[in-house]
This record gives structure tokens, sequence and C-alpha cells, in this order.
């Protein structure tokens, strides 16, 4: 598909035409568009709340980019809702630990890496056992997604629990130095950058460098990677670690820049949001701002719905997956008929 | 008894799984992996429960949620079939769309109450001491269930439609060369394993759970896909799988009624956790090879 893309001659006439000669700068224009239309007419007809859906569309990106690393080496990672989550238990564990201690500084920092590890190490498993004894990441993944909240609730129910909270399964809140900063009076918080920054991180990985054109091979055809010499092992494991470390990231940013306690039942689904949102764009990190700020657009206008009209929170998924189920079906029959 | 009483849930709590897995076997069979495997097991539990209190009977119930997992299934089918999308990627959008829609119109059910499917005794069989309560003290749809497997055994291994259907999942090609429509029948593997998922669904909230609540499946239908795997696509070890599920299901569950000083959190890990041991069990061992139309999606590097 991208081979037959780079090979349409560089146009330079103006307007359609021209955008039809470049995908990249029509996607761009397209999201932009579709931003201006949300900020202009969406968000104030349903009354959505800008700042709300910006720091939504954080989480989303982390947790896409959980499964578009992995998507370019032909894996597919249904796991960033568990890495998500087992990083924030990961998080919270070295803030109990040295959260009084430290200044924010040197804090936020550690508690990056902690988000980095949590993630990895969970995506870890999956990445192992494919790499072992070849069992299936998809299922793997997505089995350990039932296994990771229970260990944050068993954390929150029992040896952090904060004896002062009125009986609610919390930990104690984090201190100061372990919160995000945010802007002025605003919940705008730090990790809002954060997620910009690794969009860009993980394009320049893929597109721009021997490692990213390794693993598009391996997603290839892995055989003829093999047999050219790639280490394929060892990129099919990079790339899901890699992955497990965006989404974990996510947990950190959303428990010390949202939440500032552990409790269960933070940012439930936001993986399998994100894998929607990768699969939308597919898996082009750039464009997956755009399709994590639609998705992030589609879940706060949820949150007032279920206020307002007393609908439970899942039922943003019918949306959801409605809009997903039907760029397959399109994208699937234009592939198909532009090969046949 | 504790060894009994495990047992016994142990088929019970099986069931569920156990007509998912079965499901999906017959799917991959034909060439498709349907990862909405959940959300058709949801739809059915949802349609059998709504049926089932509006008609104050179980049956129709049952009935109804083999028609919804067909239909939901269908949407699947049609995506990866007739549109060729990526097998994955729509499976979980469909598991989401079952999730989604089930919580959103079973809102009402909640706090409902239906006729369970109670279980019926077997005259004779019934009263053995310690087989008795573990076999044959169950509902309709587990005896069913028990039978299941060897029934599809016989329809893969020694029909003519079964065969049909093993060879579409080889190749689809050699398939319609032989002049049968590998797509028809794809379709109809597809919606067959919808509904048999969704009547594990149904069994789960009219003989197990006995009530409705959001995301009642809480990923057995996951489960199921992994445990096809597992049983290197043969009826007779799914089955068996199914109810190393349910063992773990009914142990966890026996042990927090007679308050085991274990977190109920570590424990309800316990099914899952095995799930995958058993799996990586399987992949270490001589594998069974999965049907050829299926290893492209499954992927092979890293063998």
């Amino acid at each position: 598909m991208s081979s037959v893309r780079g090979a349409v001659p560089v146009r330079l006439t103006a307007g359609w035409e021209g955008l039809r000669g470049h995908p990249a700068l029509a996607r761009a224009a397209g999201w932009a568009l579709f931003v201006v239309v949300a900020l202009t007419v969406l968000f104030p007809a349903f009354d959505v709340n800008w700042q709300d859906c910006l720091i939504r569309t954080t989480p989303f990106v982390f947790c896409g980019l959980a499964v578009a690393v992995p998507a370019r080496a032909g894996l597919v990672n249904i796991g960033g809702e568990g890495q998500f989550q087992f990083a924030m238990v990961v998080v919270t564990a070295v803030v109990l630990l040295l959260g009084d201690s430290l200044p924010a500084i040197v804090l936020l920092p550690m508690l990056v890496l902690a988000g980095l590890v949590g993630g990895a190490a969970w995506a870890g498993i999956a990445a192992a056992l494919r790499v072992l004894v070849n069992l299936n990441e998809a299922l793997c993944t997505l089995l350990l997604n039932f296994v990771a909240p229970l260990i944050l609730a068993y954390f929150v129910f029992g040896p952090w629990r904060d004896a002062s909270a009125f009986n609610l399964p919390v930990s104690k809140q984090f201190p100061d130095a372990a919160r995000l900063p945010t802007y002025g009076l605003t919940q705008l918080h730090l990790g809002i950058l954060f997620a910009l920054v690794a969009a860009v991180v993980v394009w320049v990985m893929l597109d721009l460098t021997r490692w990213g054109f390794g693993a598009r091979v391996v997603g290839g055809n892995p055989e003829a990677a093999r047999r050219a010499g790639l280490p394929v092992n060892r990129i099919v494991f990079v790339a899901l670690i890699t992955g497990g470390a965006l989404a974990g990231v996510g947990g950190m940013v959303e428990v010390t820049g949202i939440e500032g306690v552990l409790r269960p039942n933070i940012g439930v689904g936001f993986g399998y949001i994100g894998f929607l949102a990768s699969w939308l764009v597919g898996h082009r990190p750039l464009d997956l701002l755009g399709s994590a700020f639609l998705l992030a657009s589609i879940s706060v206008a949820g949150d007032s719905l279920q206020i307002n009209a007393g609908l439970p929170s899942t039922s943003v998924y019918v949306l959801m997956s409605v809009v997903l189920l039907v760029v397959l079906a399109f994208r699937g029959l234009a592939t198909t008929r532009g090969t046949a | 008894m504790l060894l009994q009483d495990v047992l016994a849930g142990t088929v019970r709590s099986g069931t569920s799984v156990l007509f998912a897995a079965e499901g999906e076997l017959i799917s991959e069979r034909s060439g498709v992996i349907n990862l909405g495997t959940e959300g058709c097991m949801l739809t059915g539990a949802l349609a059998g429960f709504a049926v089932a209190n509006a008609t104050g009977s179980a049956v129709p119930g049952v009935l109804a949620a083999a028609v919804a997992g067909a239909l939901l299934a269908g949407v699947h089918a049609f995506v990866v079939i007739t549109c060729r999308a990526n097998q994955l990627a729509s499976g979980l959008a469909v598991s989401f769309l079952g999730l989604g829609l089930t919580s959103w119109l079973g809102q009402h059910y909640v706090d409902q109450s239906i006729h369970a499917l109670n279980p019926v005794d077997i005259p004779g069989l019934s009263s053995i001491p310690f087989v008795g309560p573990v076999l044959f003290h169950h509902d309709v749809l587990t005896y069913l269930g028990l039978a299941l497997g060897p029934l599809i055994w016989l329809f893969l291994f020694r029909t003519r439609a079964g065969l049909i259907l093993r060879a579409t999942g080889e190749s689809g090609n050699v398939a319609f060369a032989y002049g049968h429509s590998p797509v028809l029948v794809r379709y109809l593997a597809v919606m067959t394993g919808g509904a048999l998922a969704a009547v594990g669904g149904a069994q789960l909230v009219l003989a197990y759970t006995l009530n409705w609540v959001e995301n009642v499946t809480v990923g057995r239908g996951f489960v199921a896909v992994a445990l096809v795997i597992f049983a290197g696509w043969q009826p007779l070890k799914a089955t068996l799988g199914a109810f190393v599920f349910g063992g773990a299901l009914a142990l966890q569950l026996q042990l927090q009624a007679r308050g085991v000083d274990i977190s109920p959190f570590l424990l309800n890990m316990a099914p899952y956790l095995l799930t995958l041991a058993i799996l990586v069990v399987a992949s270490r061992g001589r594998a069974q090879r999965p049907p050829e139309e299926i290893r492209a999606v499954f992927g092979t590097a890293g063998a």
C-alpha cells in the first residue's frame, strides 16, 4: 500500500489535485478540518468542554501508540488495557515508597520511568511467550487484561488502603511532588505534551529509523525477514515491550495528572479505545493524534449523556465500535478492489 | 464435601465456556477467527434473560439467544468475509458492539428475575453417590453441552458437510474448485458459532448467575477463543479445556465460600492465569497445526 503511495509522482498542482498527490498532507488537512468543526459546531452543540476532550485524548494517544508500534511488526497488542493498569500500580508503589522524600524534579522522571517499566514488564510476559513458545500475542495480552485490574484491586482493597478514606478502596493521596504540573487553574496537565512528543518520537522511530524499516519487513513477511538476516525475534520482542511501555506512560500520566490517588476503575476501557484509535488510522502515529481526539470527543460526550440521560458509560462503545466496523469494512473493500 | 462441590460446580460453570469454545471451533475450522465470541455470549445472555423474563419460561429465551448471537456474528462475517477486513480487529470491535448494546439495552433488567433453567434429575443415575450430584443434577443445557463435543467431532470428521467445512478452512480456493462456495460455508460456520456462543451466554444467566449484570461474561468469550487454540482445533479437547476453566472458577468460588484466607482478587485471577498456563503448555508440546486459512491471521513471526 505504502509503496504504491510512494510511487505516485509528486504533483504540485493546486487545491484538491495537489492534495491527492500528498496523502499525508491531505490527511493532515482532514484532521485540521475535523478539529475546527468539532470546536466550533459539535462541542457547543453537545455541550462538550474542549479541555475535558484534550485531557481524555492523552491516554487514548498512549494506548493507541501501544498498538501502533507492535502493529508495524505485524503484531496485535490488545493488552494496552492491562499494561495501562499494571503501570499505575508500579507508579503508585514508587510514590508510596519515595513520594514524601523527593522533590518533584527528581520524582516525576522516576515516575515516568516506573510507568515505562511497568507497562513494558506486563507486555514483556506476552513478548517472552511469543518469542519462546510462539504463543499468539493477541490472546495472551487479551487474557492478561483480566488479571491486571485484579492486581490493582488487591492493593487498594488491601495493603495500600487509606484508613482515613471512609472505607473507600483508595490509596492515600499522592504528595504534590508526585503530581504532574497543570496549566494555571485548569486540569490541563503536562501529560498532554508528553503524548504529543511520544507520537512524534514513535513516528520517527517507525518511519525514519533502520529499526522501523526492519519492523516493517518483519510485519510484511517474517520468513523473508529471517532470510535477509534480520533478528526477527528481537524485533518482535522490542516492538511488544515498546508498545507496553507507551501504554504504561499513559497510565502514569492518568494517575499522576488527573487522579492523584490509586483507586479501582481508573481508565477502564482506555486500552481498548486506544486499540480502536490505532486501527482507525492504519497505525500511523501522527494521524493517531486525530483519531484519539475523535474518540475522546465521543467519550466525553458520552459522559454527559450518561449523566443527563442515565445511560451506562459502556454505551459509548456502541458508537465507537460501529465507527471502526464501518471503517474496516470500507478499507477492506477498497484494498480488495485495488489488488483484484 | 469440597471435591464433590467443586466438580459439580466445574460442570455447571464450564458449560457456558464450552458452548462458546465449540462454536468458535466451528468458525475457525472454516477459516475465520471470531474474537466477537465475547460479544455473542453477552448478546445471548441478555436476549435469553429478557425473553425468559417476558415469557416466564426459559426455553424461548434460549432460542432468542441463538438468533441474536447468530445475527451479531453475522456482522463479523460480513466485515471479514465480504469486506475482507482484519479478523482480530473486527472481532474485537464486534465484542465491544455487543458489550455496548447489552449494557445499554440491559440496564432495566439488572434487578429483574427469571424462571431459571432448573436442574433436572435423571432417574437412577442422579442417585448414584458422588457421580450423581457431579454429573446428573444439572440444567438441560449442561447435559446438551456434555454431548456437544462428541456431536461436533462426528459432524466434522464423519460427515460430508464437515469435510467441506474443514476443506474450506484449509484452502478456500480448493473448496471453490470442487464446487463449494467458501463464502457461504464461512457465513454459515461463523453464524452457527455465534449462535452456540450465545446459547452459552444464555446458560450463564439462566442457569448459573440467575441475574443480569453489565458485562456478565467477564472475558469468558475470549477465554473460549484461547481454549480452541489449546485444544488444537479438536472438539473433544475443547470440552476438556472448558472444564479446566470451569474447574478453576468453581474451586475459587468454593474456597471463598469456605472463608479461606486468600484475597478474593488473587483467587479471581486463577481462571485466567490457568487458561494462559495451559495455552503455554499446549504450545510447548507438539502443537496441532491450525487450519491453513487462519495461519496468516495468527502470524508465524518468531516461529
